[in-house]
C-alpha cells in the first residue's frame, strides 16, 4: 500500500503539469490542478499514512 | 503665436541635438546638403560625442573638494568626508575622468547590494540559533543535547553538501542576477524538451564554487545567501523527528536534502527552472512566484518533516492504545519564546534580503517588505492566541510562539508583492491555521510532531504560496518584470486568476514531487541504517546513548517519569 500511496502522489502531481500542454483554457487548467491536488493528498494522507499506521508503535 | 514660439524653440532644441549627435563635421555636411556619409549614418548617435569626453580629465577643483588642511581639522558634521577626492581614478597621471565617475557609480550600486545581501544573509544564519532553542525547549530535558546537536550539525552538513553540488543544481543556470553584477558564470541550465517547450530542471555550473568559472565575487554573495536559506529548510526537519531520530540517519538524510531535495525545487522556482517559466511558456501570470521561500524553504522543510515523521512513527507514550494522544510538554518555555523572538529578528533578513538588492530594480520596496513581515508575524500570534484562548480557555504559550512563526512563514512568499492589508489577513489566517493543522495532524493523522514543524512550515508554507495568487496587488516592480514576464505580479483579487493557477501548480509540485522524493530518499536510508533509535534508548533519553553526554548533567531526571513512560 505504501507503493500505491507514493504512485498516487506522483500521478496527482503529473495531472496538472501534463494538462498544461493539452488545454489553453484557464478554467480547465484550474480544474485539473484541483483534481491533481486531491489525488496527491489522498495518496499521502490516506493511503500512505494508513499503511504506516497499520504497524504504529502504540498499536503493538 | 504660441505655436510659432514653440516651433522656433523646437527647432533650436533640434539643432542642439543634431550638434550633439553628429558632431561639427556632420553638421557641416548637412549645411552643404550633401547626403550623410555611411559612417555618420551607421554610427551610434550618442556614442560619437560622448566617447572622447569619457576619458578627458574632469575639472576636479570645480567640485570644491575639502583641502588637506581642512580635513586635518576633523569632520564632526560629516560634510567633508566622501567627496570627489574619494572617487577612485584609473590613471593617476590623467586624474579623474567621467569614465572613472560612471564606473564608481556602478560599483557603488553593486557594493550596496553586496553588503545588503551579505548582512541579511548573516541575519538568516543567526536564525539557526533560534530554531535550535525553540526545538530544544519544546523537547524533554533528557533529549536536549541530542536536539541541540542536530540543530548545530545541520548547519555544517547542509553547508558542505550545498558547496559540493547543491548550489550548482539550484542556481547554476539562473544568470544573470543583475542586482549582484550578473554572476554570469551561472549560465548553464539543463533542460528537457516536452511538448515544444523547454523545461529547466537543474543547473550545471558552480560545483565546488569553482567549476564553470564560478570563482566570482557575485557568485560568492549569492552562494552565502542561498546557503543559509537551504539550511533553514534542513533544520525544520530536526524538530519534527526529534526525540527518536537516530543521529547517523539524521546526518545522512540532511546531507542528501542539502545536496538534492532542496536544490531541485529551488532551481525550478528560483534558478530559472520550469515552474518559474509557467508564465513565459504557458501564460500563467508571472509563473510560480515565491518571493522569499514559503514554498521553496518552508514547505520543502515541512513536507520532508511529514515524510520522516510518517517513516519513524510517534514517540513512545505519545498515543494510548486507543489512539488518544497524550500531551508531552517541552522542558523550557522560556527557551521556546526567546527562540521565536530570535527567529522573528532573523526574518528581517529572510524577506527584505530576498530582493538581493537595496539599490535599483525597485529594491527600495525593502521597507514595505519589512513592515509586511512584522505585521504578519503579529497577526499570526494574535490568531493563534485567540484560537487557543477561545477553544481551551487559556492562551497557550507554545502555540502563541508557533502562531508568530506561522504568520512569518506565510508572509515569506507574498512579502514582496502584497500590501499591509494583505499581510495582516495572511498572518491572521496563518495563526488560526497552525492550530487547526496541529490538531489535525496529531488527532486525525496520528503523526507525532513534537514541535509543530509540519504545521508551522508545511501547512503555512503552502498557505503562503497560495496567498500570492490571491493578494499580490500589482504594485511591485523589480526591474520591470518578474520571471521574464513584463509588469507586476497580480493575484486573483487584483485581476489575474492565472497567477493563482501557477501557484497551485507549485503547491502540487511541492506535495506531489518534493514529499515523494523525500519519502523515497528517507525510506532508502531507513532500510540501510535505520531511522529510529531503540526503544530502551528512547525511554532513557537520547543524550547519553546517542551523544555520550547529558544536556543538563546536574539535573536529576525522576526515575518514576521514565518508568511511567515505559508502562504506557
Amino acid at each position: 500500500m505504501k507503493l500505491v500511496g507514493v504512485l498516487l502522489a506522483i500521478v496527482g502531481w503529473l495531472v496538472p503539469v501534463v494538462a498544461l500542454n493539452f488545454t489553453q483554457s484557464l478554467g480547465a487548467r484550474f480544474a485539473m490542478t484541483i483534481v491533481g491536488l486531491a489525488i496527491t493528498l489522498i495518496g499521502i494522507l490516506v493511503v500512505l499514512n494508513n499503511a504506516h499506521q497499520k504497524h504504529a508503535i502504540w498499536k503493538l | 503665436m504660441m505655436g510659432l514660439v514653440t516651433r522656433k524653440t523646437g527647432c533650436s532644441l533640434l539643432a542642439v541635438l543634431v550638434l550633439l549627435i553628429c558632431g561639427l563635421g556632420a553638421v557641416g555636411q548637412a549645411q552643404n546638403a550633401e547626403p550623410a556619409s555611411p559612417t555618420a549614418a551607421t554610427a551610434p548617435p550618442a556614442a560619437a560625442p560622448v566617447t572622447p569626453s569619457m576619458d578627458a580629465p574632469l575639472d576636479v577643483k570645480a567640485a570644491q573638494p575639502p583641502s588637506a588642511d581642512e580635513l586635518a581639522k576633523g569632520d564632526p558634521g560629516g560634510t567633508k568626508t566622501g567627496t570627489v577626492s574619494d572617487v577612485v581614478v584609473s590613471d593617476s597621471k590623467k586624474g579623474l575622468t567621467l569614465s572613472d565617475t560612471v564606473n564608481q557609480v556602478g560599483q557603488n550600486r553593486i557594493a550596496i547590494n553586496f553588503v545588503w545581501t551579505l548582512v541579511t544573509g548573516f541575519l538568516v544564519m543567526f536564525m539557526q540559533a533560534g530554531f535550535a532553542i525553540v526545538e530544544t525547549g519544546l523537547c524533554r530535558a533528557k533529549n536536549s543535547n541530542h536536539t541541540m546537536m542536530m540543530n548545530f550539525m545541520v548547519y555544517s552538513l547542509g553547508l558542505f553538501a550545498f558547496w559540493v553540488c547543491g548550489f550548482a543544481i539550484q542556481m547554476g543556470g539562473g544568470a544573470p542576477y543583475s542586482t549582484l553584477g550578473g554572476a554570469n558564470p551561472l549560465n548553464s541550465e539543463h533542460v528537457f524538451n516536452f511538448f515544444g517547450k523547454t523545461w529547466g530542471v537543474w543547473g550545471t555550473h558552480g560545483f565546488f564554487l569553482t567549476q564553470g568559472g564560478s570563482y566570482d565575487v557575485g557568485v560568492m554573495v549569492l552562494f552565502l545567501f542561498q546557503m543559509v536559506f537551504m539550511d533553514t529548510a534542513l533544520t525544520i526537519v530536526t524538530g519534527a523527528a526529534a526525540e527518536r531520530w537516530k543521529y547517523i540517519a539524521f546526518a545522512i538524510s540532511s546531507l542528501f536534502m542539502g545536496a538534492l531535495t532542496y536544490p531541485l525545487f529551488a532551481n525550478w522556482a528560483w534558478g530559472g527552472g520550469w515552474l518559474s517559466q509557467l508564465g513565459a511558456n504557458f501564460g500563467l501570470g508571472h509563473g510560480y512566484c515565491d518571493f522569499a521561500g514559503s514554498g521553496v524553504v518552508h514547505a520543502v522543510g515541512g513536507l520532508t518533516a511529514l515524510a520522516l515523521s510518517m517513516i519513524i512513527g510517534p514517540r513512545i507514550g505519545k498515543y494510548n492504545r486507543n489512539g488518544k494522544p497524550n500531551a508531552m510538554p517541552g522542558h523550557d518555555i522560556v527557551l521556546v519564546l526567546t527562540g521565536c523572538f530570535i527567529l522573528a529578528f532573523g526574518w528581517f533578513g529572510f524577506n527584505p534580503g530576498s530582493t538581493l538588492a537595496a539599490s535599483g530594480n525597485g529594491a527600495l520596496r525593502i521597507g514595505s517588505i519589512a513592515v509586511n513581515t512584522m505585521l504578519a508575524g503579529c497577526t499570526g500570534s494574535f490568531g493563534a492566541i485567540l484560537y487557543m484562548w477561545i477553544r481551551y480557555g487559556k492562551p497557550d504559550a507554545s502555540m502563541s510562539g508557533n502562531g508568530l512563526l506561522a504568520g512569518l512563514v506565510a508572509i515569506t512568499a507574498p512579502s514582496g508583492f502584497v500590501s499591509t492589508i494583505g499581510s495582516v489577513i495572511i498572518g491572521l489566517v496563518a495563526g488560526v491555521l497552525v492550530c487547526v493543522s496541529v490538531e489535525f495532524i496529531e488527532r486525525v493523522l496520528k503523526v507525532d510532531d513534537p514541535v509543530g514543524a509540519i504545521s508551522v512550515h508545511g501547512t503555512n508554507g503552502i498557505w503562503g504560496v497560495i496567498s500570492v495568487g490571491l493578494f499580490a496587488d500589482g504594485t511591485s516592480n523589480y526591474g520591470g518584470s518578474w520571471n521574464g514576464v513584463n509588469g507586476s505580479v497580480r493575484g486573483l483579487f487584483y485581476g489575474d486568476p492565472s497567477q493563482l493557477v501557477a501557484q497551485l501548480i507549485g503547491v502540487g509540485t511541492l506535495i506531489g514531487f518534493v514529499f515523494t522524493f523525500s519519502y523515497v530518499l528517507n525510506m532508502i536510508i531507513h532500510f540501510i541504517v535505520g531511522q529510529r533509535v531503540d526503544a530502551a534508548e528512547e525511554l532513557e533519553g537520547l543524550d547519553l546513548p546517542e551523544m555520550g553526554a547529558l544536556g543538563y548533567p546536574e539535573f536529576v531526571l525522576k526515575p518514576e517519569t521514565v518508568s511511567a513512560m515505559a508502562a504506557d
